[in-house]
């Protein structure tokens, strides 16, 4: 134990595994708004005139609220095994920090789809009915008021992702993913050195504290300013 | 630019919340539309401004209809309309000249152009160096002014105002009425003005339109409109205006019950004198006023007629030989 806490190489590890979560979450926080950025706007443009939609479109609204539903509900290891093959596909491999960014984009997705829709939807709907009084087009509702408007909690909702794509990464680890789970379960689990089980945990927490307030100062910042 | 409505429908399900109205709005006017609250009145201006299409019916501006428009040929005659509305609806991401500019941004306007075209604005609705103000910063009454800088912002030839008062306070109302009079005339507009409130007629349109269940009850100019009302909606609206609630009027027993409306020169006449003069009736005035209607002085007085009703029925004839509209009330005065 003591030797352990001593142990020479654990500040090297420690170190090498936090970038590789950053670096994981980092780009899975990226992919999967580039891939739920645009499923959460599809959902809320198509959705009912009373829910603020603009081009409602009640089957099409239906079948991808559905999609993204059962990909909401899958859980994440399972996930995680099922896209491997995809993984190999496109990196080449299927453990490493690389292919973990992969199932965690898709993983993360439609819960961005869901945060960026429910963001959408506080926009209030008479902003919008002027805007469309002034002949915006579509195209200009979506990235020039409804974008705008919702700024704040989109922040919001990116911070919440953020935290997320944290525990996912670890979760991943699990699984040769590399990163502090990765660190937590070799080390401090199958080698039974709570040291490093213990370090990898407070650089969770502390990398989650300061997500999270980063996230609540930028939306804060934003909301002071209207 | 004159408007023309043609039977128009619109159904909510069972509800005929637009039924049937077809009117002619003259250009360079300001139009009011009165109807109390679920009469339908937004529901015809979204139909009117091209928001919402009707089930049945035609809307022309001159000669043009607009209401099967295809996808781009609504969007660019929108951009040809401005509108305001209750609840200002300004952008909180966007400072006061931002939101001034908008409209002109989807138009792709030269930056440079919308610059000077802003500070024009600007001045235009007296709030010349709050520019860059957040709009939370902003009164009702200035929010509503930026709305109506944004609205105009791109020359339209009409302007839709949806209770654009109904938020703000009497003197607030005023100012921003008065605004609008004088942009109208500045700028030769068509405005289209919905309301719940008989002062905003009163002070501010030239033709109105009464609106009740969907339906047009009343159509006319606003001074004989408020000098021989038809309808018990717009009866009802302009006993809103003279401040009186009847509860209070304590009618007498003896004779009848008369409402009195005096316009124009028969105000300064004395009329009630020389009534009672020559057939020796006795008014009992109960509440009276006169009000300014679009520079027109106009009376209203409620009175009991006596000593009996033969001598009542013979006052109020000649009072309506003198041009005055009298009105007998129920006997059963609430
Ligand atoms: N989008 C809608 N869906 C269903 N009913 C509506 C809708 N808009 C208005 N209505 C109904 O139509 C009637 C007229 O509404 P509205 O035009 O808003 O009246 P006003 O503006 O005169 O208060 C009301 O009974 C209202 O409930
Ligand atoms: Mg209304």
């Amino acid at each position: 134990m003591m030797e352990a806490l001593f142990d020479p190489r654990m500040l090297s590890l420690v170190a090498d595994a936090t970038w590789q979560t950053v670096v994981m979450v980092f780009l899975s926080t990226i992919f999967s708004m580039i891939l739920g950025l645009p499923i959460g706007v599809l959902l809320h443009v198509t959705s009912s005139e009373e829910q603020g939609g603009i081009i409602p479109h009640p089957v099409f609204y239906n079948v991808l609220s559905r999609i993204v539903n059962i990909l909401r509900s899958f859980p994440f290891i399972i996930l995680m095994i099922v896209l491997m093959p995809l993984s190999r596909l496109i990196i080449g491999t299927s453990i490493g920090t690389m292919a973990t960014v992969i199932p965690l984009s898709i993983a993360a997705a439609p819960f961005v789809a869901r945060i960026i829709e429910s963001a959408l939807k506080e926009v209030d709907p008479g902003v919008v009915q002027a805007a469309k009084a002034m002949g915006s087009t579509n195209w200009q509702i979506i990235l020039k008021v409804l974008i705008p408007e919702a700024m704040p909690s989109l922040v919001s909702g990116v911070t919440l992702t953020i935290i997320n794509l944290i525990g996912y990464s670890a979760m991943a680890g699990a699984i040769g993913g590399g990163g502090l789970g990765d660190l937590a379960i070799r080390y401090g689990y199958q080698r039974f050195s709570p040291a490093y089980m213990v370090c990898a945990v407070v650089v969770i927490i502390v990398m989650v504290e300061l997500i999270q307030f980063i996230g609540d100062r930028i939306s804060a910042r934003l909301i002071a300013k209207r | 630019m004159e408007i023309r409505l043609m039977n128009l429908r619109r159904n909510y399900g069972s509800l005929h919340a637009v039924d049937d109205v077809s009117l002619v709005i003259p250009s360079n006017t300001v139009y009011g539309i009165i109807g109390r609250s679920g009469a339908g009145k937004s529901t015809l201006v979204r139909l009117i401004s091209m928001l919402e299409k009707p089930d049945s019916g035609e809307v022309y501006y001159n000669e043009k209809r607009v209401d099967n428009l295809s996808k781009e040929g609504l969007i660019e005659e929108r951009r040809r309309i401005g509108m305001i509305f209750q609840t200002f609806n300004l952008f909180s991401s966007r400072n006061a000249e931002e939101n001034i500019a908008y409209p002109m941004e989807i138009c792709h306007m030269d930056k440079a152009y919308i610059h000077k075209r802003t500070e024009e604005l600007l001045e235009l609705v007296g709030l010349e160096g709050r520019g860059k103000a957040p709009i939370s910063t902003l009164s009702g009454g200035q929010k509503q002014r930026v709305a109506i800088a944004r609205a105009l912002a791109t020359k339209p030839s009409i302007l839709f105002c949806d209770e654009a008062t109904s938020a703000l306070d009497p003197q607030t109302t005023r100012s921003i009425l008065a605004l609008i009079k004088e942009i109208q005339k500045k700028m030769n507009l068509t405005v289209v003005m919905i309301t719940h409130q008989m002062e905003v007629v009163r002070d501010a349109c030239d033709r109105v339109a009464v609106l009740d269940s969907g339906h047009i009850v009343e159509e006319g100019l606003v001074s004989d409109i408020f000098s021989s009302p038809k309808s018990d909606v717009t009866k009802e609206f302009l006993s809103s205006l003279t401040n009186v609630q009847e509860s209070i009027v304590r009618w007498s027993k003896e004779g009848g019950h008369y409402t009195l409306r005096f316009r124009g020169n028969s105000t300064d006449e004395p009329i009630i004198s020389s009534v009672s003069f020559s057939t020796g009736a006795v008014f009992n005035i109960r509440a009276a006023g006169v009000q300014v209607v679009n520079g027109e002085e106009m009376g209203v007085m409620m009175a009991d007629i006596g000593p009996d009703e033969e001598t009542a029925r013979k006052a109020a004839a000649m009072l309506r030989e003198k041009g005055v509209l009298v009105e007998e009330e129920k006997k059963e005065a609430r």
